[in-house]
């Protein structure tokens, strides 16, 4: 049974979430489509799936659901035990732990249940670091979930709290993620403030292991303002420092903004290498899929910058490969617009498939709003490239709103000048 | 780093010879923490022996980025851990795109039967034995040099006469009969059915006869029924109305539409409802559609040609396939060969696409060696010509010069190379052996799925799991 009609016997559910991922984990290609012409359009949907093979792996799914549950039930008795003892500080940690367990498997909603939770009761505490650890992790997940005002707010008031009870640690952290909300929404000169003024923490000798991340915050946001050769030296830095902590996760996170840096400056090879490199530091890391995956997907575009669509289809398939088989199906959506893509820079009218599939899964994501406004945007790109001006207006008008709405400034602009470009 | 990748079989010198060392030199990387996962330093003094360039780093991605750092690279030694098959896996990616193509040798505490399967699967040279042995460091080395020792030989000028009349490749006894078919039946408006393995070309085959049909200034518009969603099919294919259902953001046109005048290439026609099929059916006998949301009669005088992989005769006779579309479809039946049976038709397609991705990646390529040429003919091509034009592609963007090599294959076409461990190279496979390698063969063609390699292999898929626990797999 095809993967589409599998999934339209099962309600959506949260208990069932699981099985969803199961049910796509343990899919596979038709051995007839693989070589077939469809083996080219193929999405997770037209894989196959097996009873069998579902009843087999299900013992699997039962011990991470348990794994997770137990993980939560911890969390929670462990945070009553700590109010018991007379460690209101400790409980929240607790909580925030709880709320970092449904953030690594992509549950952003629940995990913002249980920030709530450890924000009312870090409020009421005369210690106020509990509060903006809660503050951040909150802030955390509402820019996840593409809630810039809301993730601004937060960042603000845990800013302020940092300050007034000298955690520096905390007020660090709130001016990064201050840099990160304005850059989503186009601030380029209010996020390198925000930015600068947490290195200038950071180096003041308060808090030299996140000097590395903000070196990469701001090579990065030089690269998104359009400025790869500022971006350089920060990327320099923000490596040393990564590799002198044995950093993997950072280390992935560096070398791949320096692809994109050096893609940019127009040295493909420096890219690639760079790219090659990523990987390897993301293998290191136990959260590593997710990464792998954007790490994949950023060598595809280098290849399709390049016009190389045979190189470029293979990074997308295996990056499809790593999120299907590591439960990362929230990434499937960006991985068919990029297929989608491809299709559309070589003229292929059928390439609409994996927009459509894009758009059917970016429904059931928790956040799906910003994802689904990241897929019109790319179905406007695609229609436009195949003479469809007004279909590629209305998808472009469904992205600029849903953008407008949730505050993505930077992602907004992007729209409007498609738009425009399409009127002129 | 210059030196001749074409050199003949060294023949194996003393390590203490006296007289120059005339081998090509191989540059090897070995990877793995120095006094952890053995002895380095052996490993260096008995790869200069062989006239091999050593060097060292210390884990995966540093590797990378020394295999990155200029110049081609010959061979990696990489020292896996407890997670070795996954390992393996990284690898093959890592040294992907590497200037040299180089191969990977694993060096592994206890390597299982099921390790050395999967290398085998993802074209792994070696897996040895940590400790590392000389003889077995040396026999890599060897073998190595062996597979570099190949001879060129000049690809063909493919027939332009054929090309220019059909857009088609071959000589072949069983595409002459496909030729004189598609003469016979291309002047007429006739329906036709082509029928074929995945990848034997049979919407080059359509697209031929349209361009020497009565409609050839028409439109050739081509619908995979197979890769459309089941739920867009039908607006695919007779348009929609704007509003009609979510996401009819305009008014569209169909497929049937877009080809009046000209021809429509309805591919993998068997992978659609049987709803659909009936209304398939009114439009290819009426020459009328609907379009989704609509109520217009729309007149279409389009000619139809259907293309499927599968057994049609067998999908009617389990009810999955209108029998009247059937034989409304096939007035004209071609059936295509799969490459395998197409002889010497091999070589003139892949000097063909030689040519075509050549000229698109600005390259000059001239010739393929003997070794390339003998795995191609040795493989069972499953994806036909599709299967050809795609590892084509690949090497010419990865060869370096007018001479498309073993190396720049893939893989799965150079992957029998691979020895077990403790078991000299040529020596034959014991039945187990080949058992167990057969069965992992299987199994990475489903995915790791027991029951639906049980079922190729026929047996029983608690057979098939007693088996894996005794080869390891």
């Amino acid at each position: 049974m095809k993967v589409e009609q599998a999934l339209r016997l099962l309600p959506e559910l949260d208990a069932l979430t699981p099985l969803r991922a199961l049910l796509m984990a343990t899919s596979r290609p038709d051995d007839r489509v693989v070589w077939a012409r469809a083996g080219e359009y193929l999405t997770v949907g037209k894989r196959e799936v097996t009873a069998a093979e579902l009843r087999r792996q299900m013992a699997q799914t039962y011990t991470r659901i348990t794994e997770h549950l137990s993980g939560l039930y911890a969390a929670y008795v462990e945070a009553v035990e700590r109010l018991e003892a007379g460690a209101p500080g400790a409980a929240v940690a607790a909580l925030l732990a709880a709320a970092h367990l449904e953030e690594r498997v992509g549950r952003l909603s629940a995990a913002g249940r249980w920030v709530e939770v450890a924000q009312r009761l870090a409020e009421g505490l005369q210690d106020r670091r509990p509060e903006v650890d809660a503050l951040i992790a909150g802030a955390r997940i509402h820019l996840a979930l593409g809630r810039y005002e809301e993730g601004a707010r937060c960042y603000q008031r845990a800013l302020v709290l940092a300050e007034a009870e000298f955690d520096q640690a905390g007020a660090i952290r709130a001016c990064r993620g201050l840099g990160a909300v304005a850059t989503e929404r186009g601030e380029w000169a209010g996020a390198e403030a925000w930015y600068r003024r947490a290195l200038r923490l950071a180096e003041s000798g308060n808090g030299p292991g996140l000097a590395a991340g903000i070196h990469h915050a701001l090579g990065e946001l030089a690269s998104r303002r359009g400025d790869p050769s500022g971006a350089v030296e920060h990327l320099r830095q923000a490596r040393e420092g990564f590799e002198r902590e044995g950093d993997a996760a950072g280390m992935a996170d560096a070398l791949s903004t320096q692809g994109r840096v050096d893609a940019e400056l127009g040295r493909g090879a420096a890219a690639a290498a760079a790219y090659r490199e990523a990987l390897a530091w993301a293998r290191r890391d136990a959260d590593g899929p997710g990464r792998e995956v954007a790490i994949h997907l950023r060598l595809a575009e280098l290849h399709l910058e390049g016009g190389r669509f045979l190189e470029a289809e293979e990074e997308i398939r295996r990056a499809e490969d790593v999120a299907i088989a590591s439960d990362q199906a929230p990434r499937l959506a960006a991985i068919y617009a990029l297929l989608g893509r491809s299709r559309g820079l070589q003229g292929d009218e059928t390439g609409f498939v994996f927009f459509e599939q894009a758009i059917e899964l970016a429904r059931t994501l928790d956040g799906s709003q910003l994802a689904l406004a990241e897929v019109y945007t790319e179905y406007g790109a695609f229609k436009q490239r195949l003479h469809h001006p007004e279909e590629a207006r209305a998808y472009l008008e469904r992205a600029g709103e849903i953008f407008e709405a949730l505050g993505g400034k930077a992602a907004l602009d992007r729209v409007r000048a498609d738009l425009h470009r399409l009127s002129a | 780093m210059s030196r001749s990748r074409a050199a003949p079989p060294a023949s194996v010198a003393s390590p203490h010879s006296a007289e120059p060392d005339r081998r090509p030199a191989l540059r090897v990387l070995a990877v793995g923490a120095e006094g952890s996962s053995g002895p380095w330093h052996q490993l260096r003094q008995w790869a200069s022996d062989e006239a091999a360039e050593f060097e060292l780093a210390p884990d995966l991605p540093r590797a990378v980025r020394r295999l990155s750092a200029g110049g081609r690279w010959d061979l990696v030694f990489a020292a896996l851990s407890d997670r070795a098959e996954e390992e393996l896996a990284w690898w093959t990616d890592a040294l992907r795109g590497v200037d040299g193509s180089p191969r990977l040798v694993a060096l592994v505490p206890k390597p299982s039967m099921g390790l050395v399967l999967r290398a085998e699967n993802l074209g792994v040279l070696d897996v040895l034995t940590l400790p590392a042995r000389r003889e077995d460091v040396v026999r890599s080395l060897h073998r190595l040099r062996a597979v570099a020792a190949e001879t060129a030989v000049s690809l063909p000028q493919p027939d332009g006469e054929t090309l220019r009349q059909y857009a088609l490749v071959g000589e072949s006894p069983s595409m002459l009969e496909v030729y004189k078919l598609m003469a016979r039946v291309a002047p007429s408006t006739a329906t036709v059915l082509i029928q074929g393995e995945s990848g034997t070309g049979k919407e080059v085959v359509a697209r031929a006869i349209h361009l020497n049909g009565p409609r050839a200034s028409g439109p050739f518009v081509a619908v995979n029924c197979a890769a459309i969603p089941e739920n867009l099919l039908e607006s695919e294919l007779f348009g929609h109305e704007k509003g009609a259902f979510t996401g009819a953001v305009t008014r569209k046109m169909g497929r049937f539409e877009l080809a009046v005048g000209g021809t429509l290439f309805l591919d993998e026609i068997a992978d659609m409802s049987l709803a659909l099929q009936a209304k398939i059916l009114r439009a290819v006998q009426e020459h009328e559609v609907e379009r989704v949301g609509g109520g217009e009669t729309i007149p279409v005088d389009v000619r139809v040609i259907a293309a499927t992989n599968r057994d049609l005769k067998a999908a009617i006779a389990q009810s999955r396939f209108r029998e009247d579309l059937y034989y409304r479809l096939a007035v004209v039946t071609i059936q295509l060969p799969r490459l395998t049976e197409r002889g010497d038709d091999l070589l003139l397609l892949t000097a063909f696409f030689v040519g075509h991705f050549a000229e698109r990646y600005g390259k000059r390529i001239n010739a393929i060696s003997d070794r390339a040429l003998e795995a191609m003919r040795a493989h069972r091509w499953v994806g036909n010509v599709r299967e050809l034009r795609n590892v084509i592609e690949r090497a010419v963007i990865v060869a370096g010069d007018s001479t498309l090599r073993l190396e720049h294959l893939p893989e799965e076409l150079r992957s029998e190379e691979v020895a077990l461990p403790g078991r000299p190279v040529g020596g034959l496979a014991t039945l187990a052996e080949s058992e167990a390698r057969h069965i992992a063969r299987v199994l990475a063609h489903t995915g790791g799925q027991i029951g639906a390699a049980a079922e190729i292999l026929g047996i029983h898929r608690n057979t098939l799991t007693r088996k894996m626990r005794e080869y390891g797999l």
